[in-house]
């Protein structure tokens, strides 16, 4: 579950995110959608702790921002998965590294790794593309390997700050299938987005941010 | 278990992934070792140097004419007892004349008819010493001794010889240490900038949930990595500098010094490279994961 009670936060050079009150259900999809510059991606961060809230509380699963410690955020990251429209790949990697890295971190063993990414891999349809280097693939393919290396830890929320940005339509589109895809497993899936059009008539719930404020909900 | 052997293995890899910034790590960091390796070689064989200009050291004490061959030995036995006195060899009047006949080529009895060489001794001064060597005080308590005619010594060599070693060694630490903490800096530049070179790798690691620990670690092993790399260079080139040098000094000049290289050294420069590169790469990943 992740709630937003009065939340505001202020970047130095202003803009951010003013008196946030919304609830996201466990298993909910929710789409957050507005211009660029509305505040989305600093929401996210707000749910991540990338970012801490000047006034309000968030809660994520147990964890609540008022009673934070540095060192509790690592142990959050780990129960999120989160996709970007930069992807954020390690071209030094190939497609199985990249998407093995989270479990590395929880400290899965070496036995068992090979085929978690396997099935991550087939989820998102990149099936025996796992030798390959990022470059060596298309934006719709690495923003796939992205999801894949997102949902291998079994997040209980996805995050995804505009996945879809750097797509063509069809991608776009299978992307956001395989979101779906994803939440049907029972993961809260939060994505962002400025593309209406995409989202519209998938009968999902929208949050609307327009110059830092919740519009909808 | 498999996570410590993951975070090695990475420590590894990154060597390899990143071979540039690995060999401008390791290629800094030999130049240091290398330097700081010729600096510690030269300090550690600059006294067996001056031990060896020490030995070549002479007072040689000529006696008045009268002093028969028993005088002179009870003089050279009180002139042993001199502080920094090491050894002292009698010169009697028929060696004085084979010296004369080598250095001058001439037969001085068939010239004179009769031997005007007076006996001497020869004085060696201690050559071991830390502290600079004195001789004027030595010359000057022989030279009270009755039946000394005459003392000769190289004072002025000796005193310039003794002032530059004591000019050396007030200089080579603060040299050592100039140099050290230059070498420091830009390995630790380097490293910092090989680290920052990798912000992509460390952002991912850290929104992914990895703590703090888990991303330091690889960098720390590959710092060692370097470390040693760098160290498996260096030696070779130092020992072939000090070969080179003993070389050069055997078959160009008529010095007896030989260069040695002290084992531990080694050592202490293998720690010294470990610990620059581990707290180089230690900084400057804590430094961006502020």
């Amino acid at each position: 579950m992740i709630e937003f009670h009065n939340v505001s936060y202020k970047y130095e050079k202003g803009r951010g995110a003013t008196n946030l009150n919304f609830t996201i259900d466990d298993g909910d999809f929710v789409f957050l959608i507005g211009p660029t510059g509305s505040g989305k991606t600093t929401l996210m961060r707000l749910i991540y702790f990338d970012l801490l809230c000047d006034t309000g509380t968030i809660k994520v699963g147990s964890f609540v921002s008022d009673d934070i410690r540095r060192k509790d955020i690592p142990t959050i990251r780990r129960g999120i998965g989160m996709v970007f429209q930069k992807y954020h790949l390690l071209n030094d990697r190939n497609v199985f590294d990249n998407v093995a890295l989270p479990l590395h971190v929880l400290g899965y063993s070496g036995r068992e790794i090979p085929n978690r990414v396997e099935e991550a891999l087939d989820l998102v349809g990149l099936k025996g593309k796992d030798d390959h280097y990022p470059v060596e693939l298309s934006g719709g393919e690495q923003q796939r390997v992205t999801l894949a290396r997102a949902i291998i830890k079994e997040p209980e929320i996805l995050l995804a700050d505009e996945p879809t940005g750097n797509l063509d339509p069809v991608s776009a589109f299978e992307l956001v299938q395989l979101l779906e895809t994803v939440n049907e497993t029972g993961t809260t899936v939060l994505m962002a987005s400025h593309n209406y059009n995409l989202i519209k008539g998938r009968g999902r719930r929208i949050l609307e941010l327009k110059d830092g404020t919740l519009r909808g909900g | 278990m498999d996570k410590l052997m993951y975070l090695v293995s990475e420590g590894v890899k990154n060597v390899w992934r990143h071979k540039m910034t690995t060999f401008t790590a390791v290629f800094s960091l030999f130049l240091a070792i290398y330097f700081v390796g010729i600096l510690a070689i030269v300090g550690d064989n600059t006294h067996s140097i001056l031990e060896y200009l020490r030995s070549k050291y002479k007072v040689e004490v000529f006696f008045d004419q009268d002093v028969g061959i028993d005088s002179a030995k009870n003089i050279t036995n009180t002139i042993r007892e001199i502080k920094g006195v090491r050894t002292a060899t009698i010169i009697d009047k028929d060696d004085a004349v084979r010296i004369f006949q080598d250095q001058f080529g001439e037969d001085i009895l068939s010239i004179l008819g009769y031997n005007p060489l007076p006996i001497s001794i020869v004085v060696n001064i201690l050559r071991n010493s830390i502290d600079p060597l004195q001789v004027d005080p030595i010359v000057s308590e022989i030279k009270k001794i009755d039946g000394v005619a005459e003392v000769r010594y190289q004072g002025h060599l000796i005193k310039k010889i003794e002032r530059t070693y004591s000019g050396i060694m007030k200089r080579f630490p603060i040299l050592a240490g100039i140099f050290i903490m230059v070498a420091v800096l830009v390995i630790y530049n380097t490293v910092k900038l090989s680290v920052f070179a990798r912000e992509e790798l460390i952002k991912s690691l850290e929104l992914i949930g990895a703590t703090r620990a888990f991303i330091k670690m690889p960098f720390i092993f590959e710092g060692i990595i370097d470390g040693m790399l760098s160290a498996l260079f260096a030696f070779p080139c130092l020992l072939a500098t000090v070969n080179g040098t003993n070389y050069l000094i055997t078959n160009f000049t008529s010095w007896h010094i030989n260069l040695l290289i002290d084992a531990t050294i080694f050592l202490w420069l293998i720690l010294l490279a470990g610990i620059i590169s581990v707290l180089g790469s230690y900084r400057a990943i804590t430094g961006l994961l502020k």
